[in-house]
């Protein structure tokens, strides 16, 4: 049995060292009342942690590994995947050292890692329970790997990083987007959402300004089209891409750029992606006939907080 | 690649289990083993203040006996206790400093979650200290808590945390904000002094 008190003896250790190791570039972020949360200092100067622990965007101070408080500047947030990111002054810690998500799978063993206050990281234990591509989250932005960890994600650890055993960060846990399993937005996800908070404070996404609902065509159209459903117009806002290209409450959209819509999916992956600025053709049916319409795509506006 | 045996992680639960016995309030007898408690030196068992609540309290031994034992220090604050049972013959537990311990560190809870005896949980330390701003427990978070990301449920109060070598740290207390408690081993050895 020596042989294995031995390497329970070393895995715990090394447990503890990638806890130092991550735990090196961690900040407590203090943006709510009472229960700071947790930020990863991703690169040089810049934090990210989650959006939904963010509860003022003044006077945020945020607590290095020494102790010291410094504060720290909110450079934008972005709702659909619950990121924000903050400014502090450069050099104030170590930066994290990423890992590749890609790389774990199911049955690896991870930290959650969290700073709360003056006293060292703390850390919850566990494994890495499903993998996959992306996907969107309820909160509606696009995520780009299903990684889901069954760690418990106390209070304050939201924002935390996802850790390895070598001490590598994988991502950021969301308590938000949490629920039996522990849910993390990886590496990638947070390199394409932190450049765009960076350089204007927000996600731009695409816009059409029109609400709509899924519906089912009738017995002619399906026939005629080809196709079983699409979104009906419910209400269409002025000015907005969807009144400015003519469309009307009660048209049905069948189509967009050649890509059936029979449900808000496809939209909102159309929408995701670059192409505020672009034209994009919709096909439609009004009145039972088929009709097609050009529409420029607008950027969705900012909502008043 | 390192292989590791299939059994690796159960010496030190073996080693924390074999000091570990149920206690009942008062001298109900076995069946109502409410709690988990530690064997120590001198026929002493440490345990929580809130599992023995009378002066009187039953040790239920790993072979099934129910040993009868007096209480004879119990801090209600602190959520402390020793009972003084004699001839139950179960070996001492070895005592560990969790202040040598890093955050990340394993750690193994022992105990009779909903009655379940000498269930074993894994986890991690994750301080020694004061509760974080934010959590509960207004009148008792001053207190230096062993905190950890290690299953309790009710049953394992009393029980011990142990280290990876098997020796107790702290003596589960209870879950705060899911996290669980224990009073560190110092405390519980400067609770001790004077019986042993």
């Amino acid at each position: 049995m020596t042989d294995d008190r031995t390497t329970l003896a070393m895995l715990s250790e090394q447990l503890a060292d990638a806890v130092a190791t991550a735990g090196a570039a961690l900040v407590a972020v203090h943006a709510r009342p009472r229960l700071p949360s947790t930020g990863v200092h991703w690169k040089d100067g810049v934090v990210v942690t989650t959006e939904g622990t963010i509860r003022r965007e003044d006077d945020i101070e945020v607590t290095l590994p020494d102790g010291r408080h410094i504060p720290a500047t909110l450079a934008g947030r972005d709702r659909g995947t619950d990121l924000a990111v903050l400014r502090i002054a450069s050099g104030s810690l170590p930066v994290a050292t990423l890992g590749d998500p890609a790389t774990l799978r199911p049955g690896h063993l991870v930290l959650a890692l969290a700073r709360l206050d003056e006293g060292g990281p703390r850390a919850a234990f566990g494994a890495v329970s499903a993998t996959g591509g992306k996907w969107r989250c309820w909160k509606g932005g696009e995520i780009d790997r299903w990684l889901q960890s069954d760690l418990e994600i106390y209070p304050g650890f939201g924002g935390g990083p996802l850790v390895d055993a070598a001490g590598r960060i994988h991502g950021v846990n969301s308590g938000g987007l949490s629920r039996a399993l522990a849910t993390t937005i990886p590496v990638s996800t947070v390199n394409r959402v932190m450049a765009q908070l960076l350089e204007r404070g927000y996600v731009a996404r695409g816009w059409i300004g029109a609400a709509m609902q899924p519906v089912q065509l009738d017995p002619t159209s399906r026939q005629r089209l080809k196709r079983d459903g699409g979104l009906l117009l419910l209400s269409v806002e002025p000015d907005a891409p969807a009144s400015r290209a003519g469309l009307l409450i009660g048209d049905v959209i069948v189509a967009i750029d050649g890509h059936s819509l029979d449900g808000f999916d496809q939209l909102l992956d159309l929408l995701g992606g670059d192409v505020v600025g672009k034209t994009l053709r919709l096909e439609l049916v009004r009145a039972g006939q088929p009709v097609s319409v050009d529409v420029v795509i607008a950027e969705r506006p900012r909502r008043a907080r | 690649m390192t292989t590791m045996s299939a059994t690796f992680l159960s010496d030190p639960a073996e080693r924390l289990r074999a000091s570990v016995v149920g206690i009942a309030n008062g001298r109900r007898g076995r069946r109502a083993a409410g709690g988990a408690a530690i064997a120590w030196s001198g026929d002493l068992f440490v345990t929580s203040a809130h599992v023995v609540t009378t002066s009187h309290a039953t040790i239920v031994t790993p072979d099934g006996r129910a040993v009868p034992g007096e209480v004879v220090r119990r801090d209600a604050e602190r959520d402390i206790a020793v009972v003084r049972a004699a001839g139950t013959g179960v070996p001492a537990a070895v005592a560990g400093d969790p202040y040598a311990l890093r955050s990340g560190s394993l750690v193994f809870a022992v105990g009779h979650p909903f009655g379940v005896r000498d269930a074993v949980s894994v986890g991690v330390l994750q301080a020694v200290s004061p509760l974080p701003r934010g959590y509960g427990l207004n009148e008792n978070g001053s207190f230096v808590w062993l905190q950890a990301d290690v299953r309790l449920a009710p049953g394992n109060s009393g029980g011990p945390v142990g280290d990876a070598q098997g020796r107790v740290i702290g003596v589960a207390a209870m879950v705060v904000s899911g996290m669980a408690l224990a009073v560190p081993m110092p405390d519980v050895e400067r609770f001790l002094s004077g019986l042993t």
